[in-house]
């Protein structure tokens, strides 16, 4: 086939691109760098304003902070309880592995929504872990496990850790079972064995799990807004109220950009490391 | 072959556990006879579910989200397809980059996407239309579309569609009859995961849609957000569930599709 029809091919799909992604985001930018003015909307005077607000602002850095944070913890309690559960379905039976690949796959399809409301019929105030623990006489007044970092962490967590186990059980399925017996005939202990073998061999995997759950973590709108509240925010909810609440639609654009800076820096120095540490073999 | 120990073993069953925690509570309060969610439910009664499928926004909402899931994942199908199949045999300059740049939306945050749609289609009056909504379904959609068909397409040996060219079939039939059934389990994942991207999404419909429109998952999450924790919710989110578990279920039975996870 020619390189004409090649063009045919792909030029739709670029289009449409071009038309609802690239375009808009091209749109926006100007926007940033225009004042807002209460009651118009934006201005036609050019600042910086709103990129230095968020920085300036004690508020709005609390936010940018919270957000990283956030991304930290639950990057971390992820590959925590993920890394044995992918070990789990890598070593184990067929049948059982089939079974939970179920199991993990079944809630990261579920409606992101229908999640969230799950955890919040489980954490606040009157849900069923407080209930369950004041009828046993556990606590006498409820927890308080939402609107703050605690839901937030455990709902994302919850939603986010389909896909770090995914990426470490490609990972740890890849690991020659030959170089693991060879060190354990070696004499290795099998805890030598999995922190001077196996966890090494499985770097790249986890780094790529880490830097995906890391960016989608900060990215998310659904699950903080839920979990989290109207007043305990995040990036992406302040973003949202900016635009839909405040009607602030220059600050909450220079957020939006900020916010996308942020992702795309971290995926590029995740790629950078990744490249060092396997010789550009990954 | 030694398996995994057993303490490993545990800490998965655990973990599984807590993965289908929310989903065990949420169908659990949906069959309560109480007006407020309680776990264990008080008493048996599907009433819920018959006033959810009785309300009309609540069947707007569905029939909203369907015709734009089955839309989206159409247009992402074939724009995918075509495009992937030229990024595959490098019949365009910068197929690499092109590939990128088609999975671009998949990295940018979706709130992001969804306030540069909203400020976009507002200058170009396609805010509140159909039409706006699912071009930005098919963007969001279309990475997984043209993941999935570029692995199966590594698969399928290009010498096959040759030969059928040798013997005289067109360019086009050659690619009909031979390579896409091929191709078939690759493009029924990519599908199935579009379709349920689209059927999911809030973060960026909810930016784009009219004052009269909903989604089902963007009426269930306004519906939260004003407070409206009620069996209903646990009712409509439980027929969420129902449906989820069946489309995993025949689509693993039909192409064992967790392959291209």
């Amino acid at each position: 086939m020619s390189r004409l029809s090649g063009t045919a091919l792909v030029a739709p799909l670029v289009l449409v691109l071009a038309g609802v992604f690239v375009g808009p985001l091209l749109v926006m930018l100007p926007t940033s760098f225009h004042p807002y003015v209460p009651g118009q909307g934006i201005g036609t005077a050019w600042t910086l304003e709103n990129y230095i607000e968020p920085f300036a602002d004690s508020y709005y850095r609390d936010v940018i902070l919270r957000t990283l944070w956030m991304g930290f913890i639950v990057t971390a309690i992820a590959l925590l309880i993920g890394y044995p559960l992918a070990y789990f379905m890598a070593r184990t039976t067929r049948t059982w592995r089939a079974v939970a690949t179920l199991l993990v796959m079944f809630p990261l399809f579920l409606n992101l929504v229908v999640r969230s409301f799950g955890w919040i019929a489980l954490l606040s105030n009157r849900g069923v872990i407080n209930t369950w623990l004041m009828d046993l006489g556990v606590i006498e007044k409820p927890l308080r496990m939402m609107f703050d970092m605690t839901g937030l962490v455990i709902g994302m967590v919850h939603i986010y850790l389909p896909f770090m186990v995914f990426m470490l059980l490609s990972s740890i399925s890849r690991v020659p079972r030959d170089v693991e017996d060879a060190a354990a005939t070696l004499s290795a202990s099998p805890s030598r064995v999995f922190f001077f073998v196996t966890l090494p061999l499985t770097a790249p995997g986890i780094l790529a799990g880490c830097t995906l759950v890391f960016v989608l973590t900060i990215s998310a709108l659904v699950t903080p807004r839920l979990l989290g509240g109207p007043t305990y925010k995040v990036m992406s909810t302040l973003i949202y109220d900016e635009f839909l609440v405040k009607l602030d639609w220059p600050s909450g654009t220079a957020f939006a950009f900020i916010l996308t800076a942020i992702a795309l820096l971290v995926i590029w120095g995740a790629n950078r490391v990744a490249r060092r540490v396997t010789g550009g073999a990954w | 072959m030694k398996g995994p120990p057993v303490w490993v073993a545990a800490v998965a069953v655990l973990v599984l556990v807590f993965l289908q925690l929310p989903v065990i509570v949420v169908a659990m309060a949906s069959v309560s006879t109480t007006s407020y969610l309680t776990v264990p439910p008080v008493g048996f009664t599907l009433d819920w579910f018959v006033e959810v499928l009785t309300d009309r926004d609540y069947i707007e909402a569905i029939q909203t989200s369907f015709l734009l899931a089955f839309a989206a994942t159409a247009g992402s199908l074939v724009l995918g397809t075509a495009a992937s199949y030229a990024l595959h045999h490098r019949l365009v300059p910068g197929a690499d980059a092109l590939a990128s740049f088609f999975m671009a939306p998949l990295i940018f945050p979706a709130v992001v996407i969804g306030v540069a749609l909203l400020q976009y289609y507002s200058l170009v009056g396609l805010r509140w239309s159909f039409w706006g909504l699912l071009l930005a379904h098919i963007a969001i959609t279309v990475p997984y579309v043209i993941r999935a068909c570029l692995t199966s397409l590594a698969g399928v040996k290009s010498e096959l569609e040759e030969a059928a060219r040798v013997l005289g079939a067109s360019g086009f039939n050659a690619f009909r009859l031979v390579t896409l059934p091929l191709l078939k389990p690759g493009l029924v994942a990519g599908a199935f995961f579009a379709f349920i991207t689209s059927l999911d999404n809030v973060p960026v419909t909810i930016f784009l849609l009219g004052p009269r429109q909903s989604t089902l998952p963007v009426k269930i999450f306004t519906s939260i957000e004003h407070g409206g924790v009620d069996p209903g919710l646990a009712a409509i989110s439980t027929l969420l569930i129902l449906v989820t578990g069946l489309a995993l279920v025949i689509a693993e039975r039909w192409v064992g599709f967790s392959r291209f996870v």
